[in-house]
């Protein structure tokens, strides 16, 4: 069975996600040890060859696939620290696709700002489940910063599985399970109108959490998961990596200007300030 | 084996008990199988149940007017025709087969009280709004919802024994042992609660188990985030022609305590007794 790891990267003008998936896909490839393949369109392989990491990439990316860029009504705020912020386009309608593109049997699908920096989800090769998403995230501060929105899609509705790791087997069941995400993300409305969230951004997180429970008879299941992911949120800042792998964040514990300094090593990490991860892209891709 | 569910009610001017054990009755007949499917109905008017259409739901009738609503609950060891049963409050319904629980308790236990409720999302109820008796005064979180004894048992006799005089005494009980946090009533579940104490058996009835599993449908309970009134007015309460039960968007599969009274209507009881019938 051939294993490894997709990630998507269509850029915009703000977020250059190819490089953020440079430093993932090269992280995944030497912690797991598994081949990667980037999935991104036209403009954004445009723009790797202008900024000098089209070759790295080939060297990283074990293929790359270009798939047109999704057509995307969706804004996000881009937080970089507590003061500096703007709302830009968010290309992620097409994670779906992920079925149908994956080159692999098995497959972990990373978001670009998800960093592996050890062997943990190795373990789940093996697993008998098709699907596996993670099942929640930790602040790297501790639960106090973690919202009720972070651990369900609405105020009564189902619990929130973080698709920034979703592992899959290409079967029918999980050929089952994509095309249901992708006919949540068509019927959005519909859907949020059934499940009580708020439809204003798409976000794949709740797309995937409404296939699964639908998929396991409307309940939910969290036994059978990937593990939670250690976040740091958009209002912390990546300070500096070291030689030695050690993240330096600057973390923002009641979301103001007030920072405290936290550092991690050998630990999977998902960098939510793209920005600084952006501006720290030189060291980290010293490490891989 | 003569095992069978037991439900207490007495007639009340504000809510239709019986109705209530009627739906619990049937939803028992349509999801136990053979041998864990009887019910024993105690009621101080036998007369009510003459309206229903498939009042043969109740394998016993037992007419017996010693105490009104929820205090009867506490003579269940004398009012059982069964040699082990499980005593219910009226206000639930069976969504499965839970024999094998059953099973476990004939084989391992006397007395066996819940100690555990969930949410309609199947999250371990974490709030103590409604406990705080138990909690301030250190009280064992028991439900008697769900109560397995058997006949014969001393443990089980001298337990509920103590319950009832609990109940029959409520103040010199609240003013000596409850003092933390005094209850506005002391009911079944405080009179259980206080008696496994005293008798220091609470390792015995009520160990850690996986189940028995129940929904308890109290709205201050369900993980929110924000205060509730009722259920209902945050999530539909959805029964299909197969008796199966959604609330909101989850489906259920555990004995569902769905405290709303009016949650059983005719259209409900019509489906129910739909399936009894075709069974």
């Amino acid at each position: 069975m051939k294993k490894g790891a997709l990630i998507f990267a269509h850029n915009n003008r703000d977020v250059d996600y190819a490089l953020m998936s440079l430093i993932s896909g090269g992280l995944a490839k030497k912690h797991l040890g598994i081949p990667v393949t980037l999935v991104t369109d036209e403009t954004t392989l445009a723009w790797m060859k202008q900024s000098n990491i089209h070759q790295r990439s080939t060297e990283v990316f074990e293929n790359i696939i270009t798939v047109e860029k999704p057509v995307t009504e969706n804004q996000r705020r881009l937080w970089d620290g507590v003061e500096l912020n703007k709302v830009v386009p968010f290309a992620n309608a097409n994670r779906a696709s992920a079925y149908d593109i994956t080159p692999y049997d098995r497959t972990l699908l990373l978001d670009s700002d998800f960093l592996i920096f050890s062997n943990r989800l190795n373990e789940f090769w093996d697993s008998e489940e098709d699907v596996l998403i993670a099942d929640s995230m930790n602040d790297i501060y501790g639960p106090s910063r973690v919202g009720y929105h972070d651990k369900y899609i609405s105020d009564t509705g189902i619990h929130m599985f973080w698709a920034t790791t979703v592992m899959f087997t290409k079967n029918e069941y999980s050929r089952e399970f994509f095309n249901l995400v992708n006919f949540v993300r068509s019927n959005y409305q519909y859907y949020g109108d059934l499940f009580r969230f708020n439809t204003q951004q798409y976000r794949n997180d709740i797309a995937f959490s409404i296939a699964k429970h639908i998929m396991n008879g409307f309940e939910t299941d969290r036994t059978t998961a990937l593990p939670a992911l250690l976040t740091t949120i958009d209002k912390d800042i990546l300070h500096s990596v070291d030689s030695n792998g050690k993240l330096t964040f600057l973390v923002s514990p009641m979301f103001d200007s007030n920072m405290c300094a936290a550092a991690i090593k050998n630990t999977d990490v998902h960098v939510m300030n793209k920005q600084s991860l952006i501006r720290n892209a030189d060291a980290l891709l010293e490490l891989i | 084996m003569n095992f069978g569910y037991l439900i207490v009610v007495s007639t009340s001017t504000e809510v239709d008990y019986t109705q209530l054990a009627y739906a619990l009755a049937l939803s028992i007949k349509n999801t136990q199988k053979p041998g864990y499917d009887k019910v024993a109905l105690v009621i101080d008017d036998p007369h009510q149940i003459s309206r229903f259409n498939s009042a043969w739901v109740f394998d016993h009738v037992i007419p017996w007017d010693k105490e009104i609503h929820w205090d009867g609950r506490s003579w269940m060891d004398q009012l059982s025709p069964f040699d082990e049963t499980v005593c219910l409050d009226a206000d639930m319904l069976f969504l499965r087969d839970y024999s094998h629980w059953v099973d476990y308790f004939v084989e391992n236990s006397e007395l066996y009280v819940a100690n555990k409720a969930y949410t309609y999302r199947g999250e371990p109820v974490t709030s103590d709004e409604y406990r705080r008796t138990f909690t301030k005064n250190d009280l064992p979180d028991l439900y008697s919802m769900y109560t397995f004894f058997k006949k014969d048992s001393e443990l089980a006799k001298e337990f509920f024994t103590l319950g009832r005089y609990i109940l029959k005494n409520p103040k010199e009980f609240s003013n000596l042992f409850l003092s933390v946090s005094k209850p506005k009533v002391v009911g079944t579940d405080e009179a259980f609660a206080l008696s496994a104490k005293l008798l220091d058996i609470t390792d015995e009835i009520a160990y850690e188990l996986e189940f028995p599993r129940l929904v308890h449908m109290k709205p201050m309970i369900q993980n929110w985030p924000w205060p509730a009134d009722s259920v209902s007015d945050h999530v539909g309460f959805y029964l299909n022609k197969k008796g199966q039960l959604k609330i909101g968007n989850y489906q259920q599969s555990d004995i569902v305590h769905y405290v709303e009274k009016d949650k059983i209507n005719t259209e409900m009881i019509n489906i129910l007794e739909e399936i009894a019938w075709k069974k």
